[in-house]
């Protein structure tokens, strides 16, 4: 136990001495809290800006309708506030010119109350323009038909504009609220294992190869030498992402006014408490017996070179359980069958059970199953990695076959 | 302090790399464990300190079964590594108490071998900044500074100058006079000759000779004799076949039984002009060759 808390230290010290380690930390911490100021930044340009107004882009109409001129100009006026928008008789040449020396930035030229040509010099992915003078032409054709059929033009629009009262009650989660914490925390997850089970994979191939477990190996027990490289570096990974979200929760609070109207972002920082506290067990957990295998994986290797390829097996089965949480989430059926089996194997359970938990209402024995299951699992993978560790570490030259290893841990 | 292995067995897959070894060394004196490349030497020793386990037998330790958790080992193992991109001095300290040392103990025994083997200037630098000499002297320390009862010394002269050498050998001979067990493995047969009260030769996993290395000289026939002379050519005319002349221009002198040898020294003395005569013992280095060699494997199959 002596021998396990000098390794972790050793192990967690060496995290921090790395400057590239730092380095990103710093890099992420400033990124974030530049994003979460944003709002107040550009916010105290526009002050700035407020005395004059900034002008608006020009939209030209040209009615060809011959017919409710004052309607239409009403409307298309009501319809694109963020335009200045201009009525005029030009021809379509004189339109097209106008558009291409930039002096207008499009032109409606309305032929009917059912047709039109939309003139654009550069067509935005988001443009909607189109899809508004839709429905401004449509409410105008249904007006004046029902004005037409004999109603009074208070009738028509009272009819066309009516309103429908509806509540929702929701009795379990609220999936759009809980999807975008969701989607961060299992990205975030997904990040983490990778990046520091490849460390603790390359972290056992450099002592191997330079040979210094030679002597590690004849000082201190695997076991030992294992589990204080996981907790180490799940300690480093842990520390990583409380000082990114905590200085992004910091900074959001400080400028929450700021962020009022974007309900995604505050609801990333509207996490319950209990959801929290499911998060952290399975995110430890779920590093853990990924850690664990990357460990082992790196103690088969005899280069540092073998690595990338060693690994593959592991990254992969962890790409395909981060698919199919992604691809559920995205679906927006979270208890399907694939995921409750998913959110009982150990190598998914993580992330699959906790994105049930969070978007969907999961029986409490299920949970508990699950957890149970999965701690199950990360002492068992834990002592068989010790034992592969063990072996491996002292295996030098050809590949190991996973027949042979197998051999050798019965031997063990 | 005794420490002893009993008949133990190693195979690795098909493979059986250690067949009945046993051994026993004493402290306060250093033992020799002999072997070509790959004669189990190395698996021997990793075994001795628990790396893995023995198929079958046991190592004892003043005659119990030894407690791994009591005895301690210094290991300087042939294959040299620390971490090259840690500062020397962090990394022995943290090698000093794995082995068990409290921070404070670990921080004073690391000053004092850095001072004792003049490392001390280094002592902030990182590890892949020394000469490989430099680094072995660090790796020493490794084994030694935990004060263990067991040293384990692998090919410990390899990549030393004559200076460093001789500071080892100081250093070795201290531990020695400590009364602890020094277990050396090296093929440089000079160094084992002046340490290593008892050596063991291991051949293909097998304990080939093992023993009192004064006892096996001893042991050998005493029926040879060698001559320095300037009058060689002289001699060997004299005595025919039963004389030759040896690479070093040194005359061997091989008689029919060593009763002999009195007579002849004598016989040459009175009649040559004679500038040495003494009876012919082998080198460890002779013997070695003998029992570690491809002819004695085939010679005992």
């Amino acid at each position: 136990m002596k021998q396990f808390a000098k390794i972790l230290k050793f192990e967690t010290k060496n995290y921090f001495a790395n400057k590239v380690f730092l380095g990103v930390t710093l890099f992420l911490v400033a990124t974030i809290m530049v994003v979460m100021f944003f709002p107040r930044i550009t916010q105290s340009f526009q002050r700035d800006d407020a005395e004059q107004p900034a002008e608006l882009p020009t939209m030209l109409v040209v009615n060809d309708t011959q017919q409710d001129n004052a309607l239409i100009e009403e409307s298309f006026t009501a319809a694109f506030e963020d335009y200045q928008v201009i009525f005029s008789n030009d021809r379509v040449e004189e339109v097209k010119a106008k558009i291409m020396s930039e002096q207008v930035e499009c032109a409606f030229v309305l032929e009917s109350l059912t047709s039109y040509t939309y003139y654009v010099n550069n067509l935005s992915m988001y443009d909607s323009n189109s899809l508004a003078a839709d429905a401004v032409l449509q409410n105008i054709y249904q007006i004046s038909s029902m004005i037409g059929g004999g109603m009074t033009p208070e009738q028509a629009q009272g009819i066309l504009s009516v309103q429908i009262q509806h509540s929702t009650e929701n009795l379990g989660k609220d999936q759009i609220q809980n999807f975008f914490y969701t989607y961060i925390m299992i990205f975030a997850l997904y990040m983490v294992i990778l990046l520091y089970g490849q460390m603790v994979a390359t972290n056992v191939a450099t002592e191997k190869s330079s040979r210094a477990m030679e002597l590690l190996i004849t000082s201190a027990k695997p076991v030992s030498m294992m589990f204080g490289k996981v907790i180490s570096s799940c300690i480093a990974g842990l520390i990583q992402l409380v000082a990114i979200f905590g200085s992004a929760l910091v900074c959001f609070n400080l400028n929450k006014d700021y962020w009022a109207d974007n309900p995604m972002i505050s609801s990333i920082f509207d996490m319950p408490v209990d959801l929290f506290v499911y998060m952290l067990i399975f995110f430890i957990l779920g590093f853990f017996i990924y850690a664990f295998m990357y460990g082992a994986i790196g103690s088969t290797a005899s280069k540092l070179e073998d690595i990338n390829t060693s690994v593959m097996p592991i990254t992969m089965l962890f790409v395909i359980a981060f698919c199919v949480v992604m691809f559920s989430m995205a679906s927006g059926n979270v208890d399907t069958v694939l995921m409750k089996v998913c959110s009982f194997i150990p190598f998914t359970s993580p992330m699959a059970m906790f994105t049930r938990l969070a978007m969907s209402t999961v029986p409490i024995y299920e949970v508990v199953i699950s957890i149970a299951i999965l701690i199950g699992s990360v002492i068992g993978v834990g002592v068989i990695s010790a034992k592969i560790y063990r072996v491996g570490v002292l295996l030098y030259g050809t590949t190991l076959k996973l027949s042979s290893i197998l051999k050798a841990i019965k031997r063990a | 302090m005794k420490l002893e292995i009993k008949n133990i067995q190693k195979s690795f897959g098909e493979k059986q790399v250690l067949t009945g070894i046993s051994l026993s060394a004493e402290g306060g004196k250093a033992f020799g464990l002999l072997g070509r490349n790959g004669a189990g030497k190395t698996t021997t020793i990793r075994i001795l300190m628990d790396v893995f386990p023995a198929d079958s037998g046991e190592v004892f330790f003043d005659g119990s079964p030894i407690d791994y958790n009591k005895v301690q080992f210094g290991y300087l193992p042939e294959e040299r590594g620390l971490y090259p991109k840690k500062k020397i001095l962090d990394q022995l300290i943290y090698f000093a108490e794995l082995k068990g040392l409290s921070r404070k103990a670990a921080v004073a025994s690391v000053h004092y071998w850095l001072e004792r083997l003049g490392m001390t200037e280094y002592r902030t630098k990182r590890l892949d900044t020394l000469s490989k000499g430099n680094q072995q002297k660090i790796q020493l320390i490794t084994a030694l500074a935990h004060d263990p009862q067991i040293v384990i010394l692998d090919e410990p002269f390899s990549g030393l100058d004559p200076v460093n050498a001789k500071l080892l050998k100081d250093v070795v001979k201290e531990e020695i006079a400590k009364g602890k067990i020094v277990l050396f493995s090296s093929h440089q047969m000079s160094y084992i000759e002046e340490f290593c009260d008892s050596i063991a030769i291991l051949n293909q996993g097998q304990i080939v000779l093992s023993g009192d290395l004064h006892t096996i000289k001893r042991n050998y026939p005493r029926n040879r004799l060698v001559v320095h002379s300037e009058q060689r050519e002289k001699i060997k005319s004299v005595l025919g076949s039963e004389c030759t002349v040896q690479e070093n221009g040194t005359l061997m002198i091989t008689l029919q039984s060593p009763d002999e040898k009195q007579g002849m020294m004598k016989m040459l003395t009175d009649k040559f002009d004679i500038d040495e005569i003494k009876v012919f013992e082998p080198s460890l280095n002779d013997i070695f060759v003998e029992y570690a060699g491809e002819q004695y494997k085939e010679a005992t199959v």
